[in-house]
């Protein structure tokens, strides 16, 4: 059978797994082959993920599994996502839905989000925790590559309420030679679908000299669907097969950065200790209405909220957000 | 204000310490620090370089500062060996480098380093999982032997005092009476402190597979340059008693490195207290650099996130919200510094005048902080 998870459509048999090695052919049905088992959970700020305009200073109960169905050159996480699901099994987490939504409350936590691989390879335990959680008052983020079936993706923005999606590169050779994926297109139409349902954040890690230059394209793409939408652009951290690469250089894409960034409302830099493009500014008067603190991949701080009820602390304008300024320990209480 | 460099590779903000907030890049030490490490990107936690990486700097601060004290920690061994099965020959090259990287500051400084080992490391063999306590189990990335336990029921505990991997369940009405505390001070203690038996770990939050863990041992190795130190306590006011003496002093730490690989001549000392034993972490740093049990601001159970929320002071410096009193920089009054790739340890648990550290968060390399607590005895 065809697997319709991702775009990748692969053929799955009892004893054949996919690109992603989640699914197996069960009876005429792609079935999970590892339902309910969870590489790491960790608590987490919203701002870390990064989420910047959704539920600003939530606690966030953070979760992954395994697998995933790109093979990207920079992947952070391979010791988790780049071997075979079956042989990390003696050290994965076996909790069910209803005790991982316990565990969320437990810790006082606002939200639960994926973000360790790709949610698609793991879409029906995800489904089954959403409904948990929907009754626990626990709302779900998470962060995707975007390649999921139009199927699999209405899904998604069912079981998510808000996202970040990655938009990596835009031509045919970046997405060959470094995602393993044929074409961007999928990724485009599922940016544009989400954005229609689903509070939704999108994240460019950026290679200097060899994705640098689709910046103003993808901004001009972004802007197309809606100005607001906030645009994450990652300064690469050299990881898995590029680890020997070097580092981009932060003046350089800044620069670029700044020159295509006049598309979009809010346009961020960041990825790297002490960046200064961390802040919301006002669209309509450049007040500063979200300030944070950025400490690379090690996960980003909100320091002060100005913005309450979505509006600039100067002039009243309106600041896209998704959700409440929420306390810290604000769950505490009932924890 | 407590300045801090950040280094990003080939880009520098200079912040407020506390605040996190950018701020003017003035005094006498911040063109030499910010030139320093320009000159020496961190090559990564578990780079062969790494230890290397440690010398490098601290001979350039040496060179460029003169200090009197320098507090170094060499890590790569202990990260390498953490998460990755490393064959016999590789782990031995890795901790011989360890030593001769402190050698050569040692030669090249002309300082009396004192050397310590942090302790054993052995095959993490048995996974314990708390997941299903009708309580909440709270453990870390890196303390493997320490869970906090809180709002247990009755069942959790006679199911914790059963368990074959966990050798002790100790209230924290037990601590505070063992540890000295009075009332104030179990504020950040968990209800109950779960110890696991040696080799066993709690399954934590990492997303990395454990290969060796800390024994954690009864005792470490110091190097006998540095003359008697019964337990883990009294390393600091030795190296006080050298320091006053008019010696140029440095402190190694050479972590997951126990008696059994110190190649140098060595006493031993106790590596805690009644049950507790000294993980490599901060705790541990902390008993060395202050010369106090560190148990209830750190012990491995706390809910660390709890103080990660909006305005959080010292963003820059983890999961800690306020500097420790009493480290051994502060109490030196001649020039010190730190240099080490045990990250934020290096400027939180060490209070010396000028300290660098990797930026690494998770073994992610992110580049370099420098902190400047004191810059002026630089004109003195």
């Amino acid at each position: 059978m065809e697997c319709d998870y991702c775009e990748r459509r692969c053929r799955l048999g009892p004893e054949s797994f996919g690109y992603c090695k989640m699914y197996r052919d069960e009876g005429g049905r792609a079935t999970e082959r590892f339902p309910d088992k969870w590489c790491a959970y960790g608590i987490s700020r919203v701002e870390t993920i990064p989420f910047y305009h959704a539920w600003p200073g939530a606690r966030c109960l953070v979760v992954g599994t395994a697998g995933c169905n790109f093979n990207c050159r920079y992947c952070s996480n391979s010791e988790v996502v780049k071997v075979d699901p079956a042989g990390l099994m003696d050290v994965m987490l076996d909790i069910a839905p209803a005790s991982l939504v316990d565990k969320a409350r437990k810790h006082g936590c606002h939200a639960i989000v994926f973000a360790v691989n790709e949610p698609t390879v793991s879409l029906p335990t995800l489904a089954r925790v959403a409904d948990e959680a929907r009754r626990a008052g626990i709302v779900m983020g998470c962060l995707t590559n975007g390649y999921g079936t139009p199927k699999s993706t209405k899904q998604l923005g069912e079981i998510f309420s808000f996202l970040n999606i990655s938009l990596k590169g835009l031509s045919r050779e970046f997405c060959v030679d470094y995602l393993s994926i044929p074409d961007a297109g999928p990724i485009l139409r599922n940016i544009e679908a989400l954005a229609a349902t689903c509070h939704v954040e999108v994240t460019t890690p950026v290679i200097e000299g060899v994705n640098d230059h689709e910046l103003d394209d993808m901004a001009a793409f972004l802007a197309g669907i809606r100005r607001d939408i906030p645009w994450h652009v990652f300064r690469l951290l050299p990881e898995y097969r590029m680890r020997e690469e070097d580092y981009p250089s932060i003046e350089v894409v800044s620069a670029k950065v700044e020159a295509v960034g006049k598309r979009l409302d809010y346009v961020y830099f960041h990825n790297f200790i002490g960046s200064r493009w961390v802040n919301t500014l006002c669209p309509s008067c450049g007040a500063v209405a979200i300030e944070r603190h950025s400490l690379g991949c090690g996960g980003d701080k909100l320091d002060t909220f100005h913005a309450a009820g979505g509006s600039c602390p100067l002039c009243g304008g309106r600041i896209a957000l998704h959700g409440d300024h929420v306390a810290w320990n604000a769950k505490e209480a009932t924890a | 204000m407590t300045l801090a460099i950040l280094d990003a590779r080939q880009w520098q903000q200079t912040v407020d310490l506390r605040s996190g907030r950018p701020a003017d890049a003035n005094g006498p030490l911040v063109p030499m620090v910010g030139e320093v490490l320009g000159r020496h990107p961190f090559p990564g936690d578990r780079d062969d370089a790494s230890n290397a990486w440690v010398t490098d700097t601290a001979l350039d601060f040496v060179r460029h500062y003169d200090p009197g004290f320098a507090f170094l920690s060499y890590s790569q061994q202990y990260y390498s060996s953490r998460y990755g099965a490393l064959p016999p020959e590789v782990r031995r090259a890795y901790v011989d480098n360890a030593f001769a990287e402190a050698a050569r500051f040692a030669r090249e400084s002309g300082m009396t380093t004192v050397l310590v080992g942090t302790g054993e490391l052995v095959p993490a063999a048995d996974a314990i999982d708390l997941e299903d306590l009708d309580g909440l189990a709270v453990s870390s990335n890196w303390c493997a032997h320490y869970a906090g336990i809180y709002n247990p029921s009755r069942r959790d505990l006679e199911r914790l005092s059963r368990h074959p991997h966990i050798t002790r369940v100790v209230s924290k009405k037990d601590i505070l009476e063992q540890f000295g505390g009075g009332p104030d001070d179990g504020s950040r203690l968990p209800d109950h402190m779960a110890v696991a038996a040696r080799g066993c770990y709690f399954k934590g939050t990492s997303l990395r597979r454990l290969v060796m863990i800390p024994e954690p041992s009864d005792v470490i190795p110091v190097s006998q340059n540095l003359g008697p130190a019964p337990t883990i306590l009294d390393i600091r006011p030795r190296l006080l008693d050298l320091l006053a003496a008019g010696n140029r002093v440095a402190l190694a730490i050479i972590e997951g490195v126990g008696c059994s690989e110190f190649p140098a001549p060595y006493t031993t000392c106790e590596n805690g207290k009644d049950w507790l034993r000294y993980e490599p972490g901060d705790a541990q740093f902390l008993a060395i650099s202050t010369g106090r049990h560190p148990i209830f601001q750190h012990n491995g159970g706390y809910r660390y996130y709890l103080d990660d929320g909006e305005r959080k002071p010292y963003p820059f410096s983890g999961y800690f919200k306020e500097l420790p009193d009493g480290v051994i920089g502060k109490a030196y009054p001649g020039r010190s510094i730190a240099v080490g790739n045990r990250s934020m340890f290096m400027h939180v648990c060490t209070g010396c005048d000028v300290t660098c550290e990797c930026f690494a968060r998770n073994l992610y390399n992110q580049g370099l902080m420098a902190v400047l607590f004191r810059q002026d005895k630089a004109v003195s």
